[in-house]
């Protein structure tokens, strides 16, 4: 790693970047601003959180843009197992949710036509184009992103990671790991699990590799740790969910789940998701609830729709309906109880293994159903969301068991997470009017 | 050769229910038939077959998802698959595992599921995992038939596999001396699909025996899933197009080299594994590219048309790339998408025909 680099870093990062976002963020806690478009009269106002999620995402972006030459670069999957590369230094760089950032600043039709201009179809996954896109043009709404000095691929989400990192990998001329995670139909078996831990036991030494360090294991369970205390707070944050009303909407879930997925391993996570929580149970003992007059609630199923959160939480708001829990959000705590940094790579294995993507539709629904019973639910919203495949199939058959079985109202909602040229506004509006109108029969 | 000597896959499936054999339908791509054929279960092949009610699967499948699965789906429901006792889906992509998982867990068809997962690398681990898979599936199959071949019939089944590979391989090698024309070629080596190896391999020596006088005409590279509408070749040909070569998922990706290990699970992982370059199994797209290449290179080939299934994202992610590393060869390349259920358009034809126009000017 070079000097120059480093001297770069500290001086633009730790020397002025980091102390003016901190400064930025205590302006924001001490002169709270409430957006002038927020709809107050249905909506609570933001949770004062953001200020800090604001300051979160921004210094891991500046860490980003200086961090080339200073310490090794890698991107990876949003389900990869991230704690081996943490434990070697790595800055993490995680697409994905770039993608997503695009989609809430609106610059994904912009950056996805540059990959679709170079010959990819829109038929693909929108986060890939999208990525692809800004990684051909240069152009990012964050500014600039490292270049990738390793790759590392895990398919515990789809295999479109797969082939999206087989573009990278050719177009950065960087080594690809690939954590190939089999899915699980039923239960994991032993060999599945063999073959995951084999994986990441030969990672290793690719990734020390481009680190030029040795991995210390040590570092590796407490890492481990942090990861797992953060996923636990995670899932005690949305288990608030159940609580009438709700203090936390899932839209502002989507937003504050940022750091759960980028930020997996570090303090400063742990510290960020034990203040959301603390300002949670200090809404609850007021009784504030995150949409004012919360008179039915439902489960958010897929992905988000990034390009219309805040239709979305205001149109269902105005309705006094509150999204109050999501199998995506979800996602990101259930593992919790796998992770184990006594037993490292074996835990990393089994955890890593079990996303509820990598698991069967049966899996999915069981998990919806639960949530309906946990949260008192009175409908879910089923995004059938044209990028996800992995999550999309099945929810035909999903919402009518809920439908039949469970005696539910369900939508099906057709759109992209990503990309708004597959959103139909009219199409929407009126699905969820019916909707809407149903749950008040 | 007479085309007409292939039988068609119902009188096969009918004959093999005479016998009182057990029918496996195979969805794509890669699988061990010796070790379906070890336990007398004949593998029929499911390419996702045009001309059925796709209101059908529609009623589970969105319509971003292609129309291979959205058909065997739709035949399924038909009934069209009554005939098999089993249904066999290697994991070859999202969809493919979206219907083994909306099969198993939401329709529950007669039929027991077997899904069988590919591992996406060519590493050792994956060889490993893969042979663990395989003896996972013997274990299945076991408790299904209750027969428990030893491992020298697994050894027998796979050298009878592989001798009508090898013949496969051949066929691939000397169409250009066969005096077929483009479709009664297809027909003759998609026959794989559905008959038994003994059977395809007299059918093969048979048609390896005939010399005829060489088609001609542009010489070109097939590549892509399968060529569905069949049509397609027809229209290849009156175009005055010479299939020489294919990248194809149902045929020349699955030109499977013979074994070398003694152990019947490694020898038939590895010859999967080590199978021509797929980006369903993980196969980089330089790997892909410089295959694509000597392919042309050994053909005569001046062009490659990707015939393409809309929404098949393995196929799509890699085009551009390749594309872009055949055009520095000096190789030209279309890219054509469809739908299998739909008839050619006839603005495929005129596409495909302006290609080979270009390749001949």
């Amino acid at each position: 790693m070079g000097m120059t680099a480093s001297l770069k870093y500290y001086w633009n990062v730790k020397v002025t970047g980091q102390p003016f976002l901190y400064w930025q963020r205590r302006q924001a806690e001490r002169y709270p601003r409430i957006p002038s478009r927020w709809r107050m009269d249905i909506l609570s106002p933001p949770l004062r959180i953001g200020a800090r999620t604001k300051e979160l995402i921004s210094r891991h972006y500046l860490e980003g843009r200086y961090a080339s030459g200073h310490r090794p670069v890698a991107w990876v999957t949003s389900g990869g197992p991230v704690e081996i590369l943490q434990a070697l230094g790595f800055y993490v760089l995680y697409p994905e949710n770039h993608g997503a950032l695009c989609g809430v600043r609106g610059a994904v039709v912009e950056l996805s036509g540059m990959a679709e201009n170079a010959g990819y179809s829109t038929d693909i996954c929108s986060y890939a184009r999208t990525d692809i896109g800004s990684v051909l043009s240069g152009k990012t709404p964050v500014g600039h992103l490292p270049k990738p000095d390793l790759l590392l691929a895990c398919t515990n989400i789809c295999q479109t990671v797969l082939y999206w990192y087989r573009v990278l990998a050719r177009h950065f001329e960087v080594p690809l790991i690939l954590i190939d995670t089999p899915f699980v139909y039923t239960k994991v078996s032993d060999h599945a699990l063999g073959y995951v831990k084999k994986q990441l036991e030969n990672s290793i030494s690719i990734s020390e590799q481009v680190a030029g360090c040795r991995l210390d294991y040590r570092h590796l369970k407490q890492i481990i740790r942090l990861s797992k205390d953060a996923t636990e707070l995670w899932q005690e944050i949305i288990s608030r969910g159940r609580h009438q009303p709700a203090p936390i909407s899932v839209f502002d879930q989507f937003i504050h789940m940022a750091p759960i997925v980028e930020m997996r391993g570090k303090k400063e996570t742990v510290y960020f998701y034990a203040e959301l929580l603390r300002e949670l149970d200090e809404n609850i003992a007021k009784g504030k609830g995150a949409v004012r007059n919360e008179r039915k609630r439902l489960l958010w199923d897929n992905l988000p729709i990034w390009y219309r959160l805040r239709y979305l939480a205001e149109y269902l708001g105005e309705h006094g309906i509150c999204v109050v829990s999501s199998t995506y959000t979800n996602a990101w705590g259930e593992l919790a109880s796998l992770m184990n940094s006594e037993k490292p790579l074996e835990s990393i294995a089994r955890t890593y293994i079990s996303p509820i993507l990598n698991q069967g539709t049966k899996y999915k629904l069981d998990t919806m159903k639960r949530m309906v019973k946990e949260f008192q639910l009175d409908g879910v919203i089923l995004h059938s969301d044209r990028s996800c495949k992995p999550y999309s199939i099945g929810q035909i058959d999903q919402r009518n068991k809920l439908i039949q079985e469970f005696g539910i109202p369900a939508l099906l909602l057709e759109a992209d997470h990503d990309d708004p040229r597959a959103y139909a506004d009219e199409q929407v509006a009126s699905r969820l009017a019916s909707f809407v109108e149903m749950l008040d029969d | 050769m007479a085309i007409t000597t292939i039988p068609h896959r119902r009188d096969v499936i009918k004959d093999i229910k005479n016998r009182g054999g057990l029918v496996a339908a195979v969805l794509p791509i890669h699988y061990s038939r010796a070790l379906l054929r070890a336990f007398d279960i004949f593998p029929i092949e499911l390419w996702g077959p045009p001309k059925v009610d796709v209101s059908l699967g529609g009623a589970h499948l969105q319509s971003y998802v292609c129309s291979i699965v959205h058909n065997a789906l739709s035949f399924l429901k038909m009934g069209e698959l009554n005939v098999a006792s089993l249904i066999l889906i290697p994991h070859t992509c999202d969809s493919l595992q979206g219907l083994t998982s909306v099969l198993m867990d939401m329709i529950k068809p007669e039929q027991t599921i077997f899904p069988l997962y590919l591992p996406r690398g060519q590493r050792e681990e994956d060889v490993v995992f893969l042979v663990d898979e395989l003896q996972a599936l013997y274990a299945h199959f076991s408790d299904f038939t209750g027969k428990y071949p030893t491992n020298e019939e697994l050894l027998t089944a796979i050298k009878r596999e592989e001798l009508s590979d090898l013949l496969l391989l051949k066929l691939h090698k000397n169409r250009q001396q066969m005096g077929l024309s483009n479709i009664d070629f297809y027909r003759l080596v998609r026959s794989r699909e559905y008959l038994s190896a003994e059977h395809f391999a007299a059918l093969a020596e048979n048609a390896l025996q005939v010399t005829g006088e060489t088609a001609g005409g542009i010489p070109v590279i097939l590549s892509g899933i399968l060529p569905e509408p069949m049509k397609m070749l027809d229209v290849i040909s009156k175009m005055k197009g010479q299939v020489v070569a294919d990248d194809l998922a149902c045929c020349g990706r699955r030109l499977y080299q013979p074994g070398t290990s003694r152990e019947p699970f490694r020898r038939m992982a590895e010859r999967i594994i080590y199978a021509p370059p797929d980006p369903t199994r993980g196969n980089s797209i330089a790997e892909r590219a410089e295959y694509l290449i000597e392919m042309a290179r050994n053909s005569g080939a001046k062009g490659i048309i990707f015939y393409e299934v809309k929404f098949c994202e393995p196929e799509l992610f890699d085009l551009p790339n390749l594309r872009n590393c055949l055009k520095e060869q000096g190789l030209a390349s279309i890219n054509i998408e469809v739908d299998i259920n739909n008839l050619l358009p006839h603005q495929i034809a005129t596409r495909i025909g302006a290609f080979l126009e270009m390749l001949d000017s």
